[in-house]
């Protein structure tokens, strides 16, 4: 991604450029042992038209790495790779598989006079590792949301099913990256919570209950309204990743057509000769449809032991998003779809207005919101809840945010520190630009602190911080 | 001549700190702001310490930008040199000549410092024990042939040495340059200081940036045993030269410059620690030593340990703290120089990284610590010098400061409850202008060598996170279970602050001026503040 700099020197453009994916791979160095054999170590490379002996190259300075490394901490191999133009992050999600993305440095490109090549300079400490580290994960943890580990493709299929599968997958998924807006909302990974009353909370837990009850094939529900998650029968691991497709992927490709009334109660008059709002976000568009096909995409959960195949079933109405998970070898017929469509429609869709009133009240109770003094986010590591008043829309191209980049870096550099020791940790700093940092971390979970005031001291923006723990969190201790 | 390019050298009005140093000397009109109760607000050259008469160090806000400016310099200076001065550093090395007193030294390296060496040297490099190491530093020529390794023997990892320099030109052979590894708890930093490579490997949370440094100092200590002409001169002949042969018995020397680094923050803030010393005493010091002159005399230092009494330089001349720690590290880690006086060449690197000077070495007493070190240019000053010293001494005890000075040494620095803070366990305070800091005895905590390492290592930590070129900040208060700490930087001064977790924020708030204030009083006694010239 190209940005102009306002600054302009003498009517020379100066050219800031973001963070870039330079290249992608996969390699086992166990397909491929002998010399003249390297290639078929390669199992995917992006991007696809460099030439064959320069992956080569490029897998055995990374094979070097690591094994270089196993020197100095045999079970501790290499993580990253830093040099002066880009970084290379390396993840072995299975054993021998390794995956390795290349991402170029931001870098600012300076026009020279009487026609010399413009000079580069690359900006070498940008780059925060445990960001792109997660980012790469992340990677990894998608493909096997829909395509099971790498191992299993490869006793399916060897090496051909294997190729063909990260082919299909990874062409698609690499260019929704967007790495020019990562930062530490992907290291945590955490699923946004609905906050709810108990009332709700049981009417909803009741609707899933009866739903799985009636219909037995289903396995697994999932709850969300207004992309935040309210209810889950996955484990944790598997719900974190499902939550990262559902809100970054499917829901923006949906964006709802009933958006516009979404705040106020059902009008029937609206909805005319419809009984509901629901409908199939996966699987058919349109019920009524004659040649409606009744596909739904598989997924794949659990893969550390039980390895569990499932049909994905998402269905919505108005806010209020429904996942229902069902083996894959039950084939889902016309019959069942419309059974579905039939109940939980129309009850889904008094549930969200429900859902959807309680909300307003509660808004209301809580008074009219005045723009705060200060930015944060939380996250606890125990049940991967998050909450960001810094990110201002998350989609799958890009993550506002409403304070500077630099600021984000010092929560990244923050949180780098924090994840070195286990103990409870405080950290206050105040930038350059006079804005002040603090994070908090204390017993799994982190919060962090941007605030506007420049002229206030540490005890004032320790008095700051405190309230806003007691209003935010009141039931959460942090260390003092 | 050889000697007469020296002097030329020395008297060479272009070197580059002259330009940065130009505005470093504090002006009439900051001199008289120097408030009794100073706040961090305060302008470069007032801050306490600062000194008066102008400054003795080259310094430069950052690292880099000197070594920038001398490696450009490094060039012309090569290039200026003329045939006389690449023999002349030869001979001297190669030839034995002024390396005399080099092998002497070698000879009479303390024992336990030859124990110690060969300890680390019969480690096994696949064992358990050599990898947890904390700190691995690796010096290899071009071709990928081994000079230096902190442990284990450089035989041994010669292998591991070649992937190093294998690693480092495949990333080039892409026109990229390769800086770090990271892995989980540990991280491998590569340098290539030609001739040189250097690769340290750290199981430590700083910036690359700050373990950089670390490498480049290992290289200039390198230099100042051989000059980099001489370094340049001997891998343009041979590329696969091995330089082992030039620096036997010289690892020690780097071996304690590791073990300084990890404990000295005047290494980490570029900065240098007096001895404390009533200004009186001091000043009588200093014009003993000024008086005590000789025609080719550049530097007159007294040491005491680790710390600085003082310093005498000649007029325009200025010495880099790096090149004063190297002279630190040469007499710290040698045990010769107390047998008697000691005569040996030395390179002072970011002076000038092209030629000798000729260092007279001594201790005032052989049971004492205060140690004289005179810099000269001529080789055959030994004499001169020698005298000099007798001068200075003579002077010094018919003013009676020979026996305050000894005083001074025996005491004990300061313990930090003198400054009346309380849950303040330690701090360290640099004032910039004047490159000089000062810091309290270590309390009883950070007593041992480990805690020592983990202290200085946190106060790394800060410093890496405080001068992050791309996100800079003024303060960071961080609080945990074992210490809160508090580090600020302004335009005058820099200050880590180190409190028992019982210490509050308010507390570190008020801290800072109620220090500020004492050092301010205490300043006449914890710095220099006006240097002499002759």
């Amino acid at each position: 991604m190209l940005m102009i700099s306002p600054r302009m020197a003498s009517g020379m453009q100066e050219k800031q450029y973001t963070p870039s994916l330079l290249s992608f791979f996969i390699y086992n160095p166990k397909f491929g042992p002998r010399e003249g054999e390297e290639e078929k170590k390669i199992l995917f490379y992006h991007p696809i038209e460099i030439e064959k002996n320069e992956k080569i190259r490029n897998v055995g300075l990374c094979e070097a790495i690591v094994q270089f490394t196993r020197t100095f901490c045999p079970t501790k191999p290499a993580k990253s790779l830093h040099t002066q133009k880009n970084r290379q992050f390396f993840h072995e999600p299975e054993e021998n598989f390794w995956m390795v993305m290349i991402v170029r440095n931001p870098m600012v490109e300076k026009p020279n006079k009487d026609g010399k090549p413009p000079t580069v300079e690359y900006q070498e400490e940008e780059i925060i590792d445990s960001v792109y580290g997660s980012v790469l994960q992340q990677c990894y943890s998608m493909y096997k949301l829909f395509n099971g580990t790498f191992s299993r493709a490869f006793e399916a299929g060897g090496v051909e099913l294997l190729t063909q599968k990260l082919e299909k997958f990874f062409y698609r998924y690499l260019q929704t990256l967007h790495l020019q807006s990562c930062d530490l909302l992907d290291v945590f990974g955490g699923i946004s919570f609905f906050p709810l009353d108990k009332m709700t909370y049981l009417k909803i837990q009741s609707f899933v209950n009866r739903v799985e009850e009636s219909l037995s094939l289903i396995k697994y529900t999932a709850f969300l309204y207004n992309d935040q998650l309210i209810w889950s029968g996955l484990e944790q691991e598997d719900m974190r990743i499902l939550y990262k497709y559902l809100t970054t992927s499917l829901f923006p490709r949906h964006t709802e057509p009933e958006l516009a009334g979404r705040d106020s109660p059902l009008r029937p008059e609206v909805a005319g000769n419809l009984l509901h709002y629901g409908r199939f976000l996966t699987g058919p568009a349109n019920l009524k449809d004659p040649d409606a096909k009744f596909r739904f995409p598989r997924i794949f959960v659990n893969t550390e032991d039980s390895y569990e195949e499932l049909h994905l079933i998402v269905y919505k109405a108005m806010s209020a998003a429904v996942c229902f998970m069902v083996n894959s070898a039950v084939d889902l017929s016309r019959e069942f779809c419309e059974q579905l469509d039939s109940m939980v429609g129309p009850h889904l869709t008094l549930l969200a207005s429900d859902i959807c009133e309680q909300y307003n009240v509660n808004r209301r109770i809580s008074g009219p919101e005045k723009e705060p003094q200060f930015k944060f986010i939380y996250f606890n590591h125990m049940n991967l809840a998050e909450k960001s008043t810094i990110h201002m829309r998350k989609t799958a191209s890009v993550s506002l945010t409403s304070v500077h980049p630099d600021l984000m870096k010092i929560l990244g550099d923050i949180n780098c520190d924090f994840a070195r020791v286990d103990e409870d940790e405080e950290i206050i700093v105040k930038a350059m630009t006079d804005y002040w940092v603090v994070g908090k971390k204390s017993d799994q979970r982190e919060l962090y602190v941007i605030l506007n005031q420049k002229n206030a001291n540490l005890i004032e923006v320790n008095e700051e911080v405190k309230r806003l723990c007691a209003t935010q969190f009141n039931n959460i201790f942090f260390l003092d | 001549m050889p000697d007469a390019r020296m002097a030329a050298d020395v008297h060479n009005k272009g070197v580059f700190w002259e330009v940065k140093n130009g505005n470093l000397a504090p002006s009439d009109r900051l001199r008289q702001d120097r408030s009794d109760s100073p706040t961090p607000g305060l302008v470069e050259g007032t801050e306490p310490g600062a000194g008066q008469e102008g400054a003795m160090f080259v310094h430069a806000q950052s690292f880099e930008d000197l070594t920038a400016v001398s490696e450009s310099n490094t060039d012309d200076n090569s290039a200026e040199v003329g045939d006389s001065n690449l023999e002349s550093a030869q001979e001297a090395a190669l030839e034995g000549g002024e390396e005399e007193s080099l092998e002497a030294e070698q000879e009479e390296v303390g024992k336990e410092e030859v124990q110690s060496r060969k300890k680390a040297k019969e480690e096994d490099v696949t064992s358990e024990t050599w990898r947890s190491h904390r700190k691995h530093v690796f010096v290899l020529s071009e071709a990928g042939k081994p000079i230096y390794t902190r442990y284990g023997t450089e035989e041994a990892l010669s292998s591991i040495m070649g992937v190093m320099m294998l690693l480092m030109s495949i990333v080039e052979d892409k026109k990229n340059i390769i800086r770090s590894i990271h892995a989980d708890g540990y991280r491998v930093v590569f340098l290539r200081k030609s001739p040189l490579i250097l690769v340290g490997v750290f199981q430590t949370n700083c910036s690359d940036r700050e373990l950089t440094r670390e490498l480049q100092y290992i290289y200039y200590q390198i230099v100042s045993l051989l000059t980099l002409t001489q370094l340049n001169h001997v891998f343009q002949h041979r590329q696969s030269y091995d330089l082992r042969r030039l620096l036997a018995g010289s690892e020690h020397l780097t071996d304690n410059l590791l073990r300084l680094l990890d404990r000295d923050p005047g290494l980490l803030l570029s900065a240098v620690m007096c001895l404390p010393l009533a200004s009186s005493a001091r000043d009588m010091v200093s014009s003993s030593l000024q008086a005590a002159k000789a025609k080719n005399l550049v530097f007159s230092i007294l040491l005491a340990g680790n710390r600085l009494v003082t310093l005498v330089r000649k007029k325009d001349q200025f010495l880099h703290h790096m090149d004063l720690h190297l002279l630190f590290n040469l007499v710290g880690s040698s045990s010769s120089f107390r047998a008697g006086e000691g005569w040996t060449p030395i390179c002072l690197p970011k002076f000038n990284p092209a030629g000798f000077f000729h260092a007279h070495i001594s201790y005032l007493e052989p049971a004492s610590d205060l140690c004289l070190i005179l810099v000269s240019t001529d080789r055959e000053d030994f004499f001169n010098l020698s005298d000099c010293k007798k001068r200075f001494l003579e002077r010094l005890r018919r003013r009676n400061a020979y026996q305050s000075l000894q005083e001074a040494l025996n005491m004990p620095s300061y313990p930090v409850s003198q400054v009346g803070i309380p849950e303040l366990r330690h701090f360290v305070y640099k004032s910039k202008s004047s490159g000089l800091y000062t810091s309290p005895d270590l309390p009883a905590p950070y007593q041992g060598e480990e805690e020592l390492e983990r202290l200085m290592g946190l106060y790394q930590q800060l410093h890496s996170c405080l001068h992050n070129p791309t996100r800079l900040l003024r303060y960071i208060y961080r609080c945990a279970d074992t210490e809160n700490l508090y580090a600020l930087v302004t335009s005058g001064f820099e200050l880590y602050l180190c409190f028992s977790p019982l210490g509050t924020k308010s507390l570190a708030v008020s801290a800072v001026n109620k220090l500020l204030k004492w050092i301010r009083k205490e300043e006449d006694r914890l710095f220099i503040l006006s240097p002499l010239t002759y």
